[in-house]
């Protein structure tokens, strides 16, 4: 690309203010926009139409950010946790004559007076954390990438001084920047990559052991990170979304300076949030994360086209998970339709979809076997996984509906502030008899509001609020949990123990590529089969009057499950018949 | 003071001139805006102002009609005991040729406000005529040459010695339009001339009249919701609504500093703030000394004002899905400090200001992040009606929903009329109650009853009739009573929930505590009382201790809890409608006993409620394919077109609260009539032979009960009479709840084949269409006492017959219709036969 005289990896800012001159020459008047995009963001959003180009965007994390320079395009992967409200910032500014920006940067400061005409626009702030629960596999795709970018930076630390001159004299570089960089500085040799390369790598492998140890979700070095979003529509993103944000990374060296001028209710975001622990990523552009974003084999996606492949992944899976249960060939099938639930409406308190699995007759020498085996296997095949050991202690002591807190002013998470898709294992045969506090009580609580209505109590401490999530649970227990009355209870019944098989990356490549496809399937119902269903639907209360509307629907969720775990997306009668007898055999062995 | 003052401006109130620099924030700076308006001549001067919106906007905000006010607004004036806001005021910023004295030079050069055609003695003069001339519509009749409102209540400010005048935005747009939009697009310059010109008035009046009067704009037309506040808002006067979340203690700010010289005790003359600062004099101002370094500050000497930041929340309602709420700062001054603590829900008008961070405080540099807040004028807090609501004198006028200010703007309300004329809207409203819970029918109608309430009535002679309608659910197991009552319970905002079995006597009413601490003994509130002007929803009643049950004969008929003992004797009230649930007595409905037998609560108990529901599950295969289609819908079709045509929850509530706040139904003669007869009839009911113990009895309570049934009915309509038709279907859902039209009055059991519990008024209709056909075709076919027919014959006749009608039938919807002939003596069928007789 030789047209344009910056370079969006490396100097974006230098292509903001080189397209706001543009767009100032083309009669675009600040005072009278309200701060709308001038056509930056068309820009890079050209310039990263294609998922290569945006792999070559490094990603943010807690490794990274020890090499990543600021002013320099990144991306971060998280989890919007909280929502800080907009800020005001002097958006444009008139030096001299001309009309210079300050969106998508952090020129923090300026001369009092300097300018004569000031216009105030907007910004969101967002508070995004790592995702929690993210298993390791997800993050693996970055290392070829981050070999790649290893030369771009490599290449940049020519520049290093110049970034810092800029730091300190950020009105200044305004000018000389946009002319200088770029380009030019591609050509140079990568003479210090290898040195660069191999410190950020070391702390990269640390990560990797402390990702395997148990659990995963809050690792110390998960790095959070204050994303500042422009011109986007409030509905378009929404607490918990996980969301890949694409913009300018950016310390405010002014952080420090702030705390004499503290009042009891100025920011205290940037108290909590030095810059050096929370960087500040000006979002460019910004996409929500589907599972198959996390696969980094893209193209296995489009192979799934005819049913014969998804029915032969589908044999597969089933084997696997069949060996990991013991040979327990009906407690796989539901393990699988259970896996392949999600929350697809929502009328009034009841969410359809939602399947929740409940395993019982397992006690404390089965459970680390076999739930260790089948938590490990999930571990490796879905993005985000959770697990929730319910004690009566940790009932008492954990936090687990997110609370606000109006001292800091900000949502201080629990554990069930979890991305949608996301699954939770809950693990019931710890529970001991014993006595739960006031705390105990609301966390039961909170957890059986999630097993039923798939939503989570925030508390604003003058009000509760309701957010909807979608969590697939699973619940491991020695007799059927009341305390989490799930969908499905299923009595497992192991007939021999298996030593996990290994996976070969690829195959468990495709099953999770299965997974996620499945899951997006879309769904529909024939007429005649509605017909069908709904004389069983009838035959069935008639036979049993203490089945309720919820045991009906349940039918049909696995009869949707089981469609979509053969790839197909209209109900057939032999599915639906395949549902009533699994459901025959579930039966029996509740009896 | 200021030197260059105006004559007639006697202003040494606590709103200095330079009110408008001083920062809630230590070391900021009020906008670039702000700051240059505050100079001399700033009508002139080259400043940087918030860009004026374009014109266009007025003409917009023009073409809205003038509106009524809502009357609970006008009460405001009342309660707002807070002074002294932020008006910045600009008394000595006007340039003489500006001040009252010399109008003459002013028709040749008019002042404008800056970067707009707005003429400052235009505005004056508009003001002028406002506040003289301005005169509530209803006065205008009456007394023409009396004094205007607001020239009254400057008399009284004068009188009070007080030091704010609250003047209602909306006599402000009713006079004149055009101010209004100034006001609310300019509020510093247009406040500031406001202030100008009370003072005038206040000189004219009392020249010796001290205090600096301020205005306090209150009630705007239009209200911001947080979220939408944005840059054009900047330096904007604006009302928003929210919860109190945290205050600031106190903040003394000085606005006045006297220092002192060390050396020779010199006094400085009083050193005003300027820009949020007061800059030490280095040396001693005495000439005969000039000591350096001397001066030192007098506390007790300078003039202090109060200061309060206080953080403001949005309310629940106003977060959209998948959002936290927003927060926003307000600057309180003077008298409005301490106007409201945490938890409070209260409405702001004021001025949304942003104001630029110094980087540190000896840099000229500013941050270009601005921090927002509101400079507040007037604060009223969401209506206390609860506390009055406490007085036992009080009229029940101010009804249950108190927390929730129903305030409808015009929109709504019409809405709401439309609403309530469709000829439907009793059948909406039922479908939208609970709408996930299908069929019981008449279950929500009665709930819906309940919502709605019937007119109290307090007797002068001290007799008291309650208005709330009691429920009780008694059925099966699996029958989603459970789901009713929650749902209930979160529709109702002062409403309790509790489980009968964990309940007890002084749980449910009150109990007496002593403090720990003081050892005082005190009233603790049970569920009861706590929902007072609510629902208390009770859940497991049957499965409630007695004395516990016995609890609420009091208050269910009395509406208190009366309490004696431990040196406590009190009556609180508990003006709650109680919806209890119940399995009948042996878990199970038993067709084999009566109905009081099966529901096996003291009698005593029964009677205080108004509609006891048994709800019987009942194998119905057409139930059963309902329920199954709904599924298969809900599963299949997109999730949302799954449900009828309903209001959405916040609808109906509003509904709800508005009705019940202003409808007050009478009964109409007709209906009167028509109650009196229904009523008789039931009593004879009752009076079968042999039925004493069997059947409920009507008693004078049920007239009561069909009299607040019926107004409820007609306050779904918003009709303030009550109509026959309402009294009809009062009539319709007693009999119906109680399945009466299936019992046998001689055992008092009920013919399981006759419940028609969730019967929608369609089916009904149709079954009735039925049973008339099929009259009609035996008596054209059958002689009575002589040949049979077959079922399947007569549903041959009737599909050839069946002009009316247009739907299938069926096998058992004929079955259905013969034995209701059959229990009308009409026909008798034999299996398969039917015979006439």
């Amino acid at each position: 690309m030789g047209g344009p005289a910056y370079d969006c990896l490396t100097n974006p800012l230098g292509a903001v203010r080189f397209s706001f001159g543009n767009a100032l020459s083309s009669g675009y008047d600040p005072a009278s926009s309200v701060g709308k995009d001038w056509g930056v963001v068309d820009l890079f959003r050209h310039y990263f139409s294609d998922e290569s180009a945006i792999s070559q965007v490094p990603i943010l994390d807690s490794s990274s950010i020890k090499w990543v320079q600021p002013k320099t395009l990144v991306r971060f992967r998280g989890m919007i946790q909280d929502m800080l409200g907009n800020e005001f910032y002097a958006g444009a500014y008139k030096d001299d004559s001309t009309w210079r920006t300050n969106k998508f940067s952090d020129i923090s400061h300026f001369p009092e007076g300097a300018s004569s005409e000031m216009q105030v626009w907007e910004r969101r702030l967002l508070y995004c954390v790592p995702v929690p629960g993210q298993n390791q596999w997800t993050e693996s795709s970055s290392n070829e990438l981050k070999n790649r970018f290893l030369d771009l930076n490599g290449q940049n630390r020519e520049k290093r001084p110049r970034v810092d001159e800029e730091m300190t004299d950020s009105m200044e570089s305004n000018t000389l920047e946009a002319g200088i960089d770029g380009s030019p500085f591609k050509k140079m040799k990568a003479g210090e990559a290898t040195s660069s390369a191999s410190e950020s790598l070391v702390p990269r492998t640390d990560v990797a052991s402390q990702c395997s140890a148990f659990p995963p979700a809050t690792s110390t070095d998960s790095l959070p990170c204050l994303v500042k979003v422009y011109d986007s529509p409030e509905s378009e993103l929404k607490l918990n979304d996980v969301v890949e944000f694409l913009g300018v990374l950016t310390f405010d060296q002014n952080a420090m300076m702030d705390v004499d001028s503290l009042d009891e209710f100025s920011e205290a975001e940037s108290v909590q949030m030095p810059s050096g622990k929370v960087p500040r990523l000006h979002c460019l552009i910004h996409r929500k994360l589907e599972t198959q974003h996390f696969l980094h084999g893209s193209s296995l996606l489009t192979e799934f086209k005819s049913p014969q492949i998804f029915k032969e992944i589908r044999e597969s899976l089933m084997k696997y998970l069949t060996g990991i249960l013991g040979n327990d060939h009906i407690a796989a099938q539901f393990v699988l339709l259970h896996l392949l639930s999600k929350v697809h409406g929502r009328v009034d308190n009841v969410a359809v979809g939602k399947l929740s699995l409940n395993l019982t007759h397992l006690n404390r020498e089965s459970m680390s076997i076999f739930g260790t085996q089948l938590r490990d296997a999930l571990k490796s095949l879905l993005p985000f996984t959770q697990s929730i050991p319910l004690t009566v202690e940790y009932l008492n002591t954990a936090s687990l509906g997110p609370k606000k807190d109006y001292k800091i002013n900000r949502l201080v998470p629990g554990a069930l502030q979890i991305a949608d898709g996301t699954h939770l294992i809950l693990d019931e045969t710890e529970l001991q008899p014993g006595t739960l506090n006031s705390v105990g009580v609301e966390n039961a609580k909170l957890l059986k509001n999630l097993l039923e209505c798939q939503k989570v109590e925030y508390d604003f401490h003058y009000y509760k609020m309701e957010m909807t999530t979608d969590v697939q649970m699973l619940i491991f227990s020695e007799g059927k949990s009341n305390i989490m009355p799930a969908d499905l209870v299923l009595p497992f019944q192991p007939s021999q123990v298996n030593s996990s098989e290994v996976i070969t990356p690829e195959t468990a490549e495709a099953w999770r590529c299965y997974l996620a496809t499945c899951k997006s399937l879309s769904h529909s119902i024939g007429q005649e089969l509605q017909q069908v269903v709904e004389n069983d639907l009838v035959a069935v209360r008639q036979t049993d009057r203490s089945l309720g509307s919820q045991d009906l629907s349940r039918l049909l969720t696995l009869a949707r499950m089981m469609s979509v775990s053969y790839g197909e997306t209209t109900l057939t009668l032999e599915h639906w018949q395949m549902v009533l007898e699994l459901e025959r055999l579930r039966k029996e062995r509740l009896k | 003071m200021a030197s260059d003052s105006p004559p007639g401006n006697t202003n040494d109130g606590p709103s200095s001139p330079d009110e408008n620099a001083s920062s809630p924030i230590g070391n900021t700076y009020s906008s670039p805006a702000a700051n240059r308006r505050r100079r001399r001549g700033r009508s002139s001067s080259p400043t940087q102002f918030a860009t004026p919106p374009p014109p266009s906007r007025l003409g917009a905000s023009n073409s809205t009609p003038p509106t009524s006010r809502p009357s609970a607004a006008r009460s405001n004036g009342r309660n707002g005991r807070g002074g002294g806001p932020a008006t910045p005021s600009y008394t000595d910023d006007i340039p003489p040729s500006s001040g009252g004295e010399d109008d003459g030079a002013d028709d040749t050069t008019p002042t404008f406000v800056w970067g707009t055609n707005i003429s400052v003695q235009d505005v004056k003069s508009a003001i002028e005529m406002f506040v003289k001339h301005f005169r509530e519509a209803k006065e205008n009749s009456e007394d023409l040459f009396r004094e205007g409102k607001y020239m009254a209540s400057i008399r009284k400010v004068i009188e009070i010695e007080g030091e704010w005048i609250d003047i209602d935005a909306f006599d402000v747009f009713d006079y004149d339009p055009d101010l209004y939009n100034k006001m609310v697009r300019y509020p510093l310059e247009v406040l500031a001339i406001f202030d100008i010109v009370l003072m005038d008035i206040v000189s004219t009046i009392d020249s010796l009249f001290e205090k600096h009067v301020q205005v306090r704009i209150f009630n705007l037309r239009t209200s911001t919701s947080m979220r939408n506040l944005n840059p054009s808002d900047i330096e904007k006067m604006i009302s928003l609504k929210g919860m109190i979340i945290r205050s600031s203690s106190i903040i003394p700010e000085i606005r006045e500093a006297v220092f002192r010289c060390l050396v020779c005790g010199y006094f400085s003359d009083p050193i005003i703030v300027d820009r949020g600062k007061i800059s030490e004099p280095p040396t001693c101002l005495k000439q005969e000394c000039l000591a350096k370094n001397s001066m030192t500050l007098v506390h007790n000497r300078c003039r202090f004002a109060d200061k309060q930041i206080v953080r403001l929340q949005e309310t629940p309602d106003e977060i959209p899905e998948g959002g936290t709420p927003h927060t926003v700062s307000l600057l309180l001054h003077d008298k409005l400090v301490d106007n409201g603590k945490p938890g409070d829900r209260i409405e702001v008008t004021g001025i949304y200001r942003a104001m630029t961070v110094r980087v540190g405080p000896a840099h000229r540099t500013v941050k270009s992040v601005f921090k927002t807040y509101i400079d507040c004028l007037h604060i009223k807090k969401a209506s206390k009606t609860r506390m009055a609501a406490e007085d036992p004198m009080d009229v029940d006028n101010s009804l249950r929903r108190v927390d929730e200010d129903v305030e409808l703007d015009e929109e709504k309300l019409r809405k709401f009329k439309e609403l309530a004329k469709q000829p439907d809207i009793y059948e909406k409203l039922s479908r939208s109650l609970a709408p996930n819970i299908w069929e019981l029918d008449d279950v929500k109608k009665g709930l819906l009853c309940q919502l709605f309430g019937g007119n109290a009535l307090n007797l002068a002679s001290g007799a008291n009739f309650r208005g709330d309608i009691n429920i009780l659910l008694v059925g099966d197991p699996g029958t989603s009573k459970s789901q009713l009552l929650q749902y209930i319970h979160k529709l109702s905002p002062r409403g309790i929930y509790t489980s009968g079995r964990g309940s007890s006597a002084v749980g449910l009413t009150a109990y007496v505590a002593k403090d720990p601490e003081t050892g005082e003994t005190v009233l603790e509130s049970g569920a009861l009382v706590l929902s007072d002007r609510g629902i208390c929803c009770i859940d497991e009643f049957d499965k409630m201790s007695d004395s516990a049950r016995s609890m609420l004969h009091e208050v269910m008929e009395q509406q208190t809890v009366s309490i004696a003992k431990a040196g406590i004797i009190a009556s609180l009230n508990a003006r709650t409608s109680v919806l209890a649930c119940a399995n009948p007595s042996g878990s199970r409905y038993n067709p084999r006993l009566s109905v009081i037998e099966n529901i096996h609560l003291p009698p005593t108990l029964l009677s205080r409620f108004d509609l006891i529901y048994l709800i019987l599950d009942k194998p119905d295969e057409q139930t059963d394919r309902r329920l199954a289609k709904h599924i298969v819908a809900l599963h299949f079709e997109n999730a949302e077109s799954a449900q009828e045509e309903a209001l959405d929850i916040t609808t109906l509530t509003t509904y709800v609260s508005y009705a019940r706040k202003n409808i007050h139904p009478k009964l109409s003669d007709e209906a009167a009539e028509e109650l009196t007869r229904g009523y008789v009839e039931l009593r004879k009911a009752g009076k079968f032979a042999g039925s004493s113990k069997k059947v409920i009895t009507a008693t004078p309570r049920q007239i009561e009960s069909l009299i607040r049934l019926s107004e409820a009915l007609a306050r779904m309509r918003f009709s303030e009479w009550v109509e026959k038709h309402d009294v009809d279907e009062a009539f319709r859902l007693l009999r119906v709840a109680m399945q009466q039209s299936a019992t046998d009055h001689a055992t008092g059991t009920i013919d399981m084949d006759l419940i028609n519990t969730g019967v929608s008024a369609s089916e009904r209709m149709r079954r009735d269409i039925f049973v008339s056909s099929i009259r009609d075709i035996s008596l054209e076919k059958l002689q009575i006492g002589g040949s049979s027919m077959r079922l399947s014959d007569l549903l041959e006749e009737l599909k050839k017959h069946g002009g009316n009608i247009n739907t299938e039938i069926h096998l058992h919807d004929v079955r259905k219709a013969v034995a209701t002939l059959a229990s009308e003596g009409f026909l008798v069928s034999e299996g398969d036969r039917i015979k006439r007789v």
